[in-house]
């Protein structure tokens, strides 16, 4: 399928295409009722409790007031349906925002301002600088008069360097004023959501040049989203529209989540609703035997001799009602309720609040907090979630002189000051390369101040770093630089580039002094690309020790070189270097190897070190995650140096000889199919050892992985606990955490850019850091935080007192359902299984709706250990992760309970309130007053902190149920009128209550008693040590020893992760198309080098140590 | 002078109270808020555990004797009738013997006083096997015709007992239609003994469940004779009988009030008990008893409380000691957590 687009044409193809209106909507006015509906209907639960509130309506068969279920499910819809509401109207709220947007669009060749949602395909739009794209934009013209203009893709792809757009050949040239009037016909696919392709064609109409045909790719467009970057304007025909734009397509309704809990909710009411059909056909059969055989002999009773035809179902259908309790209706209300407040603590919690930016911790989603204590697999973007995304010029090396090393900030250090001042040759040239050599475009405002755009973060500190220390690149004038040193301007001629690829590692630039004339070549990259060029005679060796050190810090080097050239020997060059720029065949590899003709024999200059900071905490929050039992993925669209680098440096991979990487190359089918093989061999030999493998994948590999060897990869991927996977896209971002899940693990995704939406939405749990790169993420995701450490608190604190409060909650409510269910069964056995029901409508509905959901709801402040000791012993996760405290055997303990609390109020009551005790109304509430008195005492057992709110609510509530009954007792119109105050002037009454709790609560309390204290778990050993108040010994006390160690080691250092990571770093972007060339196909590129020079880092630092 | 400084005072007072009140709250929020408020933990330690349960069992065990005494010093005669009351050679047909009104159902039976029994003197009869909590019997009544009479038509409820001769009932349903009515009339030698038939009713359904005004009409009008009749010139809010049998039992075998004797019964009286064994208990085998019997603080003679205590007191002393064993030879670490192992697999 494709489309034309006529640009220009204001009457073609309206109606064809839709507009530029952005919905995300669910629901209409019209149809919310219906549709909210329905899908609340679709809910099982939610069927069961209707057919049984319709039931109910028949009164032959109902015990209760037909009331007792009506109320709660309308209040229980009407709050669902109020939230959906809301929800769709801030929706709304928001498109409408964007839809009204006032844009610049071309209407019958004049300038018009309109609504962003009126924009129709074929529209000529037009951008200033830092506009925002209303959709997907052909580009036809820009301010630059060679058709560049820089746009930023972070909403797109999370990406924040500027990416350079280009007017397509045919229209470079095109006056300002003639572009109004452009008219022609653009071919181009229909609408998709890959944001890297875009493969179309134009061809203009006369008089705009000729009939020629035009190819497009993706760098001819302007995509919906990004932003317009250090281009005054730019203009572009619209080809994509409203909800068909590449962003709008792969833009997905999220589908609600469900948690692990709630899963295990549903199945175990799934099990208890098998349950009550057993017991409903079992006694419903016993109740129409008896019916026939018994009840027939009693002629106070007076059975028909003919029944109606449906009289066989009669008793069925009653006991169905009577059992219907068991499902407590009660539950998805207290569940919600909870959920609620798990999200506010989140909310409130002053420990999770950013001091930076005061940005506190949001829980987007109410309603997941307890799968945060479940999760299994963190998958993690790279930049902004774990570094700070802040490259910081920090030390450098220059002619033998270290700066920066004692107070870890070269900038501020008097040494290199005073050198700078003093006019040091070395230094200044240091500078200089520092200043000239990047492809920074300084900015000059008003004011006079600088700014700098770069594409690359580190040339960016680079520059910065150099105008700090006097030398101020100031203006980029076509091909001339300036740069002001002191008082003084420099002018230099860029005679020529030399990009940056990956596999260079070094990018050089050619200028000339305009003064001198001279010709100098300036370069800079990763020592392994620098160092062996070294000139003959000059000594490498002190920069290759300053590399180490710097890379033992965990800071990125760059080594810092120049040459200068003679006039014919450039000229010479020069001519080649044309020439391979320009041939078709190979260019990138021909480019590479005339570059390299030139970069030999340099003159080392010296050794920057940048900083990409990890933000606070990191290596101890992943470690104490790890430890935690939690899976680490990193995924990063960054390199696979930089990726495995953070990696090392923030303990997501231990350090050897325990750890090891694993690497997965490849461009083809067979590399991959191979690597796979043997790092699954790997994995499958080391995974009996306490060895700690992790595997490293690129993209491309990813993706043919994925394709063709998905059991394969997916065997690893549960093999392995950590994986770094780099050069992915955010679409397979996705598609690693949809793996994940397919395995049924939890997985919890967190980052921070645009390029995280879609794993953040994908995973179970989506957590979004609001950092630099904006906040599409906090905005798709579950929860923002404000940075990663947090993440720490989140899961071990919020997640795992959630998980364990719910599973309390969620289990008692069906305990105290089954509880008053069983004894209206028990009691049916006398009262001649006709399905009488014990208790009256006023109790039952009571029951449920006050008393036994309010002390429960506060078993929501319930923490089973402290907080500290959480953080110290962060394996105790393990209990929710692999769900131990709400799962079909912990759930069979709590049935087992209410049957066990049923046959003791039952009997108890029955028998002594017996004969001439017997009254109906009497020996309800003694049954019912035995259920309230036990569920408290079963909330206080199983309450393990009590705060003044929860003696208020278990205590209160007893007393608020004698304070109810006694009101409702006192009502000559109710049924039980008098009866409570009867009660309670009874002595038996009393000793009744007294037994029923000693009778019930004694065996729960021995085996509580027996369980906690010689069969007890790992959380009962934490509470008791707790209890003795000592200091809880563990690996948490050794951890800060160690890393004091450390600290004593290197004074130097400060505030610096710890990493002895020598593997060099080229800084500097490379194009994600470039080809591995110089390592020849087929052979993986061996980390295991690098490895080896790890080790022998670490061996030393162990020396040291 | 002096009154204004001394409310002027208090009013700071007040002022300072509220202000403390206010940070005291807004403490207590954030507490609250950040999930810190102060709690106990109590954990189960074995003193506390062992030394719990050897109390309660302590304390259970004089409870239950307490209970068992009060409920042995209840005297109760119980005699069973239903058998005993149908003429010898009817026995082989009980159901016609009592169907057959012609027979007469006079029934004599003397007993002796085996101990003293102090006023007042209940009179019960228990029936047994007997379902007033059967679903279509329970329901078989309407609380506000009871109450309002004639004046309420919504007796639908009342069904099958609702309607006769195309009048309503009054007091509809099955309950009041199946109204017991054996009577019986007890002599101390042969001087009647007085028994007192009024206030067996709740005084609560008197004045508030069953109407002044309320006068049973078309009562036991219909093919099918139930139980007793009433006199339509008595209120219900009088008729004590229906207003006790309608008090329904949750249990099938229970017992309900007929009257007090207020004189003191010596031991070795002998009682003679005059009594027409009118109710059809035959067809479904369900039985009926007299019971005289003397009350305690903790009602008619009933042992299972008592027993009950003792079982769980001693029963607790028992765990207590099994716990105390375990806990002395058993001397494992308590909350040691050096030997904490995290190995899951």
């Amino acid at each position: 399928m494709k489309r034309f687009v006529y640009i220009n044409e204001d009457n073609l193809a309206h109606d064809l295409y839709c507009d530029n209106r952005i919905s995300n909507r669910k629901y209409t006015i019209w149809n919310f009722l219906p549709k909210n509906l329905w899908e609340q209907f679709s809910r099982f639960m939610n069927q069961y409790f209707l057919l049984i509130a319709c039931l109910q309506l028949w009164s032959l068969i109902t015990p209760v007031n037909p009331a007792s279920t009506w109320g709660p499910l309308i209040f229980i819809f009407a709050v669902s349906a109020t939230k959906e509401a809301w929800d769709d109207y801030n929706r709304y709220l928001s498109d409408k925002k964007a839809n009204e947007k006032e844009v610049w669009i071309v209407k019958q060749g004049t300038k018009k301002l309109i609504q962003a949602q009126d924009i129709r395909v074929g529209n000529l739009v037009w951008l200033r600088e830092n506009d925002e794209v209303p959709c997907d934009l052909v580009l036809l013209g820009a301010a630059d008069p060679q058709g560049i203009c820089y746009v930023e893709t972070a909403a797109l792809d999370g990406e924040t360097d500027l990416k350079t757009r280009l007017i397509p050949p045919a229209c470079v040239g095109i006056d300002f004023e003639l572009l109004h009037k452009i008219k022609g016909v653009i071919e181009c696919p229909s609408p998709d959501k890959d944001i890297r392709r875009f493969d179309a064609n134009m061809r203009l109409f006369p008089p705009f040049l000729d009939n020629d045909v035009c190819p497009l790719t993706i760098k001819n467009t302007l995509l919906q989203s990004c932003y317009l970057r250090n281009t005054e304007w730019a203009c572009g025909v619209a080809v994509y529209t409203g909800n068909e734009t590449k962003l709008g397509m792969s833009r997905g309704i999220p589908e609600p989540k469900l948690t692990a809990v709630d899963a295990m909710i549903d199945k175990l009411t799934g099990a208890i609703f098998v349950f009550q059909i057993v017991v409903v056909i079992v006694l419903g059969i016993a109740g129409n035997v008896w019916k026939d055989t018994e009840a027939r002999k009693l002629w106070y009773v007076r059975y028909p001799k003919e029944g109606p035809w449906y009289e066989l179902l009669v008793i069925p259908l009653r006991f169905e009602l009577l059992c219907s309790i068991m499902i407590p209706i009660s539950i998805k209300v207290s569940l919600d309720l909870v959920k609620s407040l798990y999200a506010k603590f989140i909310d409130w919690d002053d420990q999770m609040v950013d001091l930076e930016t005061g940005i506190r911790s949001h829980a987007a989603n109410t309603a997941i907090s307890e799968d945060l204590g479940q999760v299994e697999y963190i998958l993690t973007d790279k930049t902004g979630t774990l570094t700070e995304n802040k490259m910081i010029f920090k030390r450098c090396f220059v002619s033998g002189t270290f700066y920066g090393n004692e107070n870890g900030d070269a900038l501020t250090d008097a040494e290199l000051l005073s050198a700078v001042s003093s006019g040091s040759t070395d230094v200044i040239r240091f500078l200089k390369v520092m200043a000239i050599c990047n492809t920074v475009i300084p900015v000059q405002s008003k004011n006079g101040s600088i700014s700098y755009k770069a594409q690359s973060q580190d040339e960016e500190a680079l520059v910065r770093a150099a105008a700090r220390l006097h030398m101020v690149f100031v203006n980029k004038n076509g091909n001339f630089v300036d740069i002001k040193f002191n008082a003084s301007t420099i002018q230099y001629e860029v005679l020529d580039i030399l990009e940056f690829t990956s596999d260079r590692k070094r990018m050089s630039i050619v200028v000339k002094d305009s003064q001198s004339g001279k010709i100098i070549l300036l370069s800079k990259g990763a020592d392994e690309a620098i160092l062996p060029h070294a000139y003959t005679g000059q000594q490498v060796r002190t920069y290759a020790e300053a590399v180490e050190q710097y890379a033992q810090l965990g800071l990125r080097t760059l080594c810092l070189a120049w040459r200068e050239l003679e006039d014919e020997e450039y000229q010479e060059w020069a001519v080649m270097f044309k020439e391979a720029n320009s041939s078709l065949v190979d260019r990138e590899w021909r480019v590479a190897e005339v570059c390299q003709r030139l970069e030999h024999d340099f003159e080392i200059i010296g050794v920057a070190a940048i900083e990409d900071r990890l933000q606070d905490g990191v290596p101890e929050t992943i470690e104490t995650l790890r430890k935690a039992g939690l899976n680490f993925w990193m995924l990063t669209g960054d390199k696979q140096n930089t990726a495995i680098q953070i990696a090392l440096s923030c303990n997501f991979v231990s350090p050897e000889p325990k750890g090891q990487l694993l690497m997965i190359n490849g461009k083809t089918e067979d590399e991959v199919c191979r690597n796979l093989e043997r790092v699954l061999l790997t994995m499958r030999i080391t995974s009996s050892e306490p060895k700690d493998v992790a595997f490293v994948i690129d993209g491309w590999a990813l993706e043919i992985a994925l394709k063709h060897y998905r059991k394969a990869f997916t065997e690893l991927a549960i093999l392995s606990r950590t994986a770094i996977c780099c050069r992915v896209t955010p679409s397979q971002k996705a598609q690693l955490v949809e793996l994940l899940k397919s395995c049924d693990y939890r997985t919890l995704a967190i980052g921070d850019g645009g390029n995280d939406v879609r794993m953040i939405q994908q995973a179970d749990i989506g957590v979004g850091i609001s950092g630099r790169e904006g906040l599409q993420a906090a905005r798709a995701a579950d929860y923002s935080i404000g940075k990663f450490r947090f993440l720490k608190r989140l899961i071990l604190v919020h997640g795992r007192y959630s998980y364990n409060r719910t599973a309390f909650l969620s289990q008692y409510s069906f305990y105290k359902s089954l509880l008053i269910c069983f004894i209206q069964i028990f009691f049916s056995f006398i009262s001649g299984v006709s399905g009488t029901s014990l208790f009256n409508s006023v109790s039952l509905m009571a029951y449920n709706v006050f008393y036994t959901s309010v002390p429960v709801l506060v078993s929501v402040l319930d923490k089973d250990l402290s907080e500290r000791t959480v953080m110290q012993h962060p394996q105790i996760l393990f209990y929710c992760q692999a769900g131990r405290l709400l799962n079909p055997s912990t759930f069979a303990g709590w049935f087992g309970r209410s049957l066990f609390h049923a046959i003791v109020v039952f009997v108890i009551t029955i028998h002594s309130y017996a004969f001439e005790k017997s009254e109906m109304e009497e020996v309800s509430m003694v049954a019912l007053s035995g259920c309230i008195w036990l569920q408290a005492f079963v909330v206080a057992l199983e309450t393990n902190s009590f705060t003044i709110l929860q003696h208020l609510a278990i205590w209160g509530n007893l007393v608020g149920f004698y304070v109810i009954n006694w009101i409702v007792s006192a009502l000559p119109s109710s049924g039980m009128y008098t009866i409570m105050f009867r009660l309670c002037r009874q002595p038996s009454y009393w000793i009744t209550m007294i037994l029923i709790v000693a009778g019930g609560m004694g065996p729960v309390l021995a085996l509580k008693y027996f369980r906690y204290t010689y069969r007890s778990s790992k959380i009962n050993i934490l509470q008791q040590a707790e209890r003795l108040g000592g200091p809880i010994l563990s690996l948490g006390n050794i951890e800060p020893q160690s890393r004091s160690l450390e600290k004593d080691l290197s004074p130097l250092s400060i505030s610096l992760p710890k990493n002895r990571n020598p593997v060099y770093e080229p800084l500097l972007s490379d194009s994600p198309n470039s080809t591995r060339r110089s390592f020849g196909p087929g052979v993986p590129f061996d980390f295991f080098q690098s490895q080896s020079r790890l080790s022998s880092s670490y061996s030393r630092n162990c020396k040291d140590n | 002078m002096e009154m204004e400084g001394g409310s002027s005072s208090t009013s700071i007072g007040i002022q300072n109270d509220t202000v403390s009140l206010r940070q005291r709250r807004s403490k207590f929020m954030h507490q609250f808020t950040q999930q810190n408020l102060p709690a106990c933990k109590p954990v189960l330690t074995p003193p506390w555990v062992i030394s719990m349960f050897f109390v309660f069992g302590v304390i259970f065990i004089p409870i239950g004797l307490l209970c068992l005494h009060a409920s042995q010093s209840v005297v109760e005669i119980v005699y069973r009738y239903d058998a005993e009351c149908v003429p010898e050679p009817l026995r082989s047909n009980k159901l016609a013997y009592i169907k057959d009104s012609s027979i007469p159902k006079n029934c004599t039976k003397h007993f002796k006083i085996q101990k003293h029994m102090t006023a007042p003197i209940y009179i019960y009869y228990q029936l047994d096997n007997y379902y007033q909590n059967h679903r279509r019997y329970v329901k078989s009544r309407s609380d506000q015709q009871l109450l309002h009479g004639l004046k309420y038509d919504g007796i639908s409820t009342c069904s099958p007992e609702d309607v006769n001769n195309g009048h309503p009932v009054v007091p509809c349903g099955l309950i009041a239609w199946s109204l017991f009515n054996d009577t019986y009339t007890f002599f101390r030698g042969i001087d009647e003994l007085r028994v007192n038939r009024k206030n067996i009713a709740w005084q609560s359904d008197r004045d508030h469940k069953f109407g002044k005004e309320v006068y049973p009409f078309n009562f036991q009008n219909g093919t099918l004779i139930g139980g007793a009749n009433l006199d339509p010139n008595i209120p219900l809010s009088d008729q004590e009988d229906l207003i006790v049998w309608m008090r329904t039992a949750a249990l099938p075998t229970f017992r309900k009030l007929y009257g007090r004797i207020e004189e003191n019964l010596d031991a070795d009286d002998v009682i003679s008990v005059n009594l027409l064994n009118n109710y059809n208990t035959y067809s479904f085998s369900g039985s009926k008893t007299l019971v005289l019997s003397t009350s305690s603080w903790l009602g008619g003679r009933n042992n299972f409380l008592g027993m009950a205590y003792v079982a769980i007191g001693t029963s607790f002393i028992f765990i207590a000691s099994i716990f105390l064993l375990l806990h002395v030879k058993n001397s494992r670490s308590y909350g040691d957590t050096t030997n904490l192992s995290w190995n899951w697999k």
